[in-house]
């Protein structure tokens, strides 16, 4: 005899956006995993059809209110490899300052607001700062840090306003720079604590089987732990230009979902974002945070999702710790901006967004004008990927309560930190059991 | 001190564009009599932007369980609980009321702070607003010019009942 319940949360709390998830399991194993994207960002896309090529970056940050450097930094990349344009060494260092201060606003978030109340078992970062609010201020201070680069060199804190095709509209002197430097000494001493300290939170344990093995895919360069540049190299021998995005990554539209589903062809799924980051690129990171993965006894390859907090906190100190790099060596650069003449032509950039891979691609007419868009979100490429990691995970936890068990979903879900918002509306979860 | 105006929502969300336009209208008319931070999604910036500050006049769009749309709910969000339309609208990990009661938690919310709810209904992709909704987002910002003039922080009854953005009684105070 068999009987149904329903475990059914309506919202997803402490999400980027918002989604649809629905889980239908047994005691036999899990029958059905969907998770459910309702709206992509086909509107950008078609939104930047007819516009001018100097507007992609400032539209296109639009996308998302969490992470509008990635938009920027792939769109200006993609179009200045339309127009062939390098940037100078100068320009592209400031570029990283501006996307390690993204990438430590946007950890900052997900690991103390989002994440880590999962961890501790509280409902919310406002109940955890109950108990906690030392933690929580520590939280708050490395965004802050994170929000002063993006405003000193974006303009303003959300949606920056100075960076355009070819460079940026104004370069800052040296020493307008140099009132960042304490605060992010600061910020680095509390990314060194915040490392520690995750680390010591309790941590589901979760290996998928060799059968089953995650691909991770990210960007890689010879000289530096990928952000702007790079190629795209996997672990399972993948190895291309960025152009070639498209003959090697395919994606499809599936029924329950309006997101299409990015996997490589003839591969599947894959996953990217820090862990993916971390595993191919572990020794582009700073000396200090590689010390400091020894220190905690963190292996330099993780493929375990709950680790991800540990990952994104060594991701916080790599990028306060290269800041400061940056501000010691910064020059300023002779040109704000390279100029570009426009041409008919096509344009590839993929970046890496706090939570991943970001693809662009644009053509352009004779004069500037977007006759085609795409955009590939990194929450895109993983959405496989979570339902897979659901798909797997259940079954072991099947001696939990459902309450239990729900948690846990929403935490494996939480490891990706989706930003949904980037595609779409809010996550409900359903969870249906047969038993 | 000059107040600081906020606003949440996304311009490029048909309705919960209110919020910007609203800022728009004030920073056109009080320039830089006042401070402006248009925040399309992530709430824990507040924390940061409002502390220390006497005075802050935020609006939001508010979905549809709040009222009609182009409603105009007016809370002192200090000391008022939101209404359900606001608290749970959030798509950003925080949401309004958490972020404040995050910021009463660590000591760290400003002196004064008016929330002006503004209910909408359609919060798909587009930059067109219901005509309802852009009328109130001009009565909140008249609302506000008369705050800011007359130094009372408090609402003008005349701005409140221009028509067709409706002045709605706060009902879930406590």
């Amino acid at each position: 005899m068999t009987s149904t319940r329903v475990i059914k949360v309506d919202y997803l709390a402490r999400v980027e956006g918002e989604g649809a998830l629905f889980v239908q399991y047994d005691d036999a194993g899990v029958h059905d995993v969907k998770l459910k994207i309702f709206e992509p960002p086909r509107f950008f896309e078609a939104f930047l059809r007819g516009r001018d090529y100097r507007e992609a970056p400032d539209i296109t940050a639009r996308i998302c209110g969490i992470c509008p450097v990635a938009y920027q930094m792939s769109a200006i990349h993609a179009m200045e490899n339309a127009l062939g344009i390098e940037p100078t060494p100068e320009l592209a260092a400031l570029r990283r300052l501006l996307y390690c201060g993204e990438w430590i606003e946007s950890h900052a978030l997900h690991i103390f607001m989002l994440h880590a109340p999962d961890f501790l078992g509280y409902e919310s970062a406002v109940a955890m700062a109950r108990d906690h609010p030392g933690i929580v201020e520590r939280g708050l201070e490395l965004k802050k840090a994170g929000n002063a680069i993006v405003s000193l060199l974006g303009g303003r804190e959300v949606h920056p306003i100075n960076v355009r095709v070819g460079g940026f509209y104004r370069v800052p002197e040296a020493r307008e720079l140099q009132p960042l430097r304490q605060q992010l000494q600061r910020g680095r001493d509390a990314a060194i604590d915040t490392v520690r300290w995750v680390s010591t939170l309790p941590c589901p344990k979760f290996q998928r089987q060799q059968q089953h093995d995650y691909e991770f895919v990210a960007l890689q360069h010879p000289d530096e732990y990928p952000m702007n540049r790079g190629r795209i190299v996997s672990t399972a021998g993948l190895d291309i230009a960025v152009w070639d995005y498209d003959v090697t990554f395919e994606e499809q539209h599936v029924q329950h979902t309006n997101a299409l589903h990015s996997v490589i062809r003839q591969r599947g799924a894959y996953f990217v974002g820090p862990m993916a980051r971390y595993n191919l690129n572990f020794d582009r990171l700073t000396a200090l945070t590689r010390d400091m993965a020894a220190d905690i006894g963190f292996p330099p390859f993780c493929r375990n999702p709950f680790q991800s907090i540990i990952v994104r906190s060594l991701e916080v100190l790599h990028a306060f710790d290269e800041a400061l790099q940056l501000l010691d060596h910064y020059r300023k650069p002779d040109q704000p901006w390279t100029e570009e003449t426009p041409a008919a032509s096509t344009g590839y950039a993929a970046t890496e967004a706090p939570r991943g891979l970001l693809y662009h691609r644009y053509s352009l007419d004779e004069t500037g004008t977007i006759t085609d868009a795409k955009i590939v979100p990194p929450t895109s490429q993983n959405q496989k990927t979570i339902e897979d990691d659901l798909r797997l995970m259940i079954p072991r936890y099947l001696s939990m309560a459902e309450e239990q068990l729900r948690s846990r979903c929403e935490q494996a879900i939480r490891n990706y930190d989706p930003c949904i918002s980037c595609a779409t509306h809010f996550l409900q979860l359903h969870l249906e059991k047969r038993s | 001190m000059k107040p600081l105006i906020i606003s949440l929502g996304h311009r490029y969300r048909s309705d919960d564009g209110v919020g910007p336009l609203t800022l728009d209208l004030l920073r056109q008319r009080l320039r830089d009599r006042v401070d402006c931070l248009e925040n399309p999604g992530d709430v824990t910036r507040l924390l940061a932007a409002w502390q220390g500050v006497e005075r802050v006049y935020l609006i939001d769009a508010l979905d549809g369980s709040a009222g009609e749309r182009g409603d105009i709910l007016e809370l002192d969000g200090l000391r008022q609980v939101l209404p359900a339309g606001a608290a749970s609208t959030s798509s950003h990990g925080l949401n309004l009321a958490e972020a404040i009661e995050l910021s009463k938690m660590l000591g760290s919310p400003p002196q004064r702070l008016t929330i002006y709810g503004i209910v909408a209904a359609n919060f798909s992709p587009g930059q067109t607003l219901d005509p309802a909704v852009e009328a109130a987002a001009h009565a909140v910002a008249e609302r506000i010019m008369v705050a800011i003039d007359g130094g009372t922080g408090t609402a003008i009854e005349t701005a409140a009942s221009n028509q067709p953005g409706k002045e709605t009684a706060c009902t879930n105070t406590h």
